[in-house]
């Protein structure tokens, strides 16, 4: 059923009409000669949102992946102006992030009362976060309610734009079966349990009141929800960052040195995953030698395909740090189908944020890389979807 | 009309420059002056009003961090795997993270940065190009 709105026009010509139909985001226009009609439909190419999910432990807000994906895209992410201080919204021109906290129904005080997590799926709103993502989806803005971290209370709602790309980001933006079919693309970060531990410690031990008993406690008492609802999401996931304690130093407890694989699974439309060498192969590469003079420990690389829950994926793995410049350079230009535009764009980009966290190894690289295939996969998207509505007015 | 904080002593010179437009130029902040009977007044020409201690929001969430740390041990004190126990650690977790996110922020925000991208027409953020 199209529902049109008919509007004459003085600018045209007075024998020209025009209806809006809004449904399918055209525009007919009507032109009455000789009591004969003749038609041309001219179409609007309407927004098309694409919506990407990454789920995460850490929780919300400015997280490092984020800023590196909106900086794929240009311009800095930042909260909405003159709103909530304490939305966790991030907006820049292309992308806006909405934190999946913001869909709790129980509050800070609900949950201790009911005594569960907000891991627990008990305490999301999931028909809340399907409509909204599915409106935005469809270019309908929305009022979104914001979580406040700091007072654990659900503040009044902000109004939400259709973006050109959403990211929803949090505990279980693929735990919703129905979310899920709406996500064009998902990342999931698996964090190992050693690094999680040593991660929290560099956070927390700044903190007063902390100990090193009480983030131990925290992370125990959290891990069955997060074995039973978080953890079960990566096998739906597209691409699968895991980072794991490294292997090039032995007996390492610190943590410093990471490990880590990008796991991309094959056969998913618009996105072809990153080789070493040749598709399909099996290579390890250690770049530091001749032409590389590296530090201790060094840099490993593997490429290899596999079977990730009962899915074909290819993984790349990167054990050990970048100390400079040209390391980076180099592993770069033995890369293939990075969906870079120009040579050295993986580099520029780690350097643009050399300060982030992870920017000296594959934590870093490969969150940049997944941005990039998450460009790639926006562009080659509204690419196909600005030829279908071609070849239908043609047919 | 220009206003010049001046010193406990009267200064007899003009200081205010009357332009031909009759516009006086007004002098930012207290004057100094190279006069070595007063030296000692410069260095107490302190502000007047002394500006309240607030409770800045980090302090606000260290509080809450240490408080509910306090509460979980208790809790977990009485039943180790009830769900009041894990509820009240997962408390501790997201406060810990809105905390070093907060700290995070306070570490990269610039004064004149955040004031400038709410009041970009005032004197003190004008670009010119």
């Amino acid at each position: 059923m199209a529902v049109s709105t008919i509007y004459s026009t003085q600018a045209l010509n007075s024998t020209h009409f025009f209806t809006s139909s809004s449904s399918s985001k055209q525009v007919f226009f009507y032109r009455r000669q000789n009591n004969r009609r003749f038609n041309t439909i001219i179409t609007c190419a309407a927004q098309q949102t694409v919506v990407i999910g990454l789920a995460a432990d850490s929780g919300c807000g400015k997280s490092t992946f984020m800023r590196r994906l909106t900086s794929v895209f240009g311009g800095a992410a930042e909260p909405p102006k003159g709103g909530n201080p304490d939305s966790n919204t991030l907006i820049s021109d292309m992308t806006t992030v909405i934190c999946l906290d913001d869909y709790h129904s129980l509050d800070r005080t609900g949950r201790k009362e009911k005594g569960v997590t907000a891991l627990d799926p008990r305490a999301n709103d999931f028909d809340l976060m399907y409509e909204q993502v599915k409106a935005l989806k469809s270019g309908i803005a929305v009022e979104k309610p914001i979580y406040n971290h700091v007072t654990g209370l659900l503040d009044a709602p902000e109004l939400i734009q259709p973006p050109k790309i959403l990211v929803i980001e949090g505990l279980h933006p693929m735990f919703d079966e129905r979310v899920r079919d709406l996500l064009d693309f998902s990342i999931y970060l698996d964090i190992s349990n050693e690094v999680k531990f040593a991660w929290k410690i560099q956070r927390d031990m700044a903190e007063r009141g902390h100990s090193l008993e009480s983030i131990k406690a925290s992370i125990e008492a959290r891990k069955p929800d997060f074995e039973a609802f978080i953890d079960p999401q990566k096998q739906y996931a597209d691409a699968v960052i895991e980072v794991l304690p490294t292997q090039l130093i032995p007996d390492d407890n610190e943590g410093k040195v990471l490990r880590v694989r990008l796991i991309m699974k094959e056969g998913v439309k618009y996105f072809s995953p990153v080789y070493l060498f040749d598709e399909g192969s099996t290579i390890s590469w250690i770049p530091c030698g001749r032409k590389l003079t590296c530090s201790y420990p060094g840099i490993k690389f593997n490429y290899a395909p596999d079977s990730y829950f009962d899915h074909e994926v290819s993984v790349v793995e990167m054990d050990g740090q970048f100390d400079r410049l040209d390391e980076l350079i180099y592993v770069e230009s033995h890369l293939s189908n990075l969906s870079t535009k120009f040579y050295g764009e993986v580099t520029q980009q780690m350097l643009k944020h050399a300060d982030f966290p992870g920017s000296n190894n594959g934590t870093g690289l490969f969150q940049t890389i997944v941005g990039l295939k998450i460009r790639d996969l926006y562009e080659q998207l509204i690419a196909n979807k600005a030829t279908a509505p071609a070849e239908a007015a043609k047919a | 009309m220009a206003t010049i904080a001046a010193t406990s002593l009267n200064i007899g010179i003009q200081l205010a420059v009357i332009t031909s437009e009759a516009r006086p130029v007004s002098l930012a902040g207290p004057v100094r002056l190279n006069n070595p009977w007063n030296l000692g007044s410069r260095t107490t020409n302190r502000m007047a009003a002394v500006r309240p201690v607030k409770a800045t929001p980090e302090g606000v969430i260290s509080d809450k961090v240490e408080k509910s740390i306090k509460d979980a041990e208790e809790t977990c004190a009485g039943d180790p795997v009830s769900g009041e126990c894990v509820a009240a650690w997962d408390e501790v977790e997201e406060l810990s993270a809105a905390a070093s996110h907060a700290r995070d922020k306070k570490k990269d925000s610039d004064p004149l940065e955040e004031y400038c991208k709410d009041n970009p027409e005032t004197n003190e953020c004008r670009t010119y190009d």
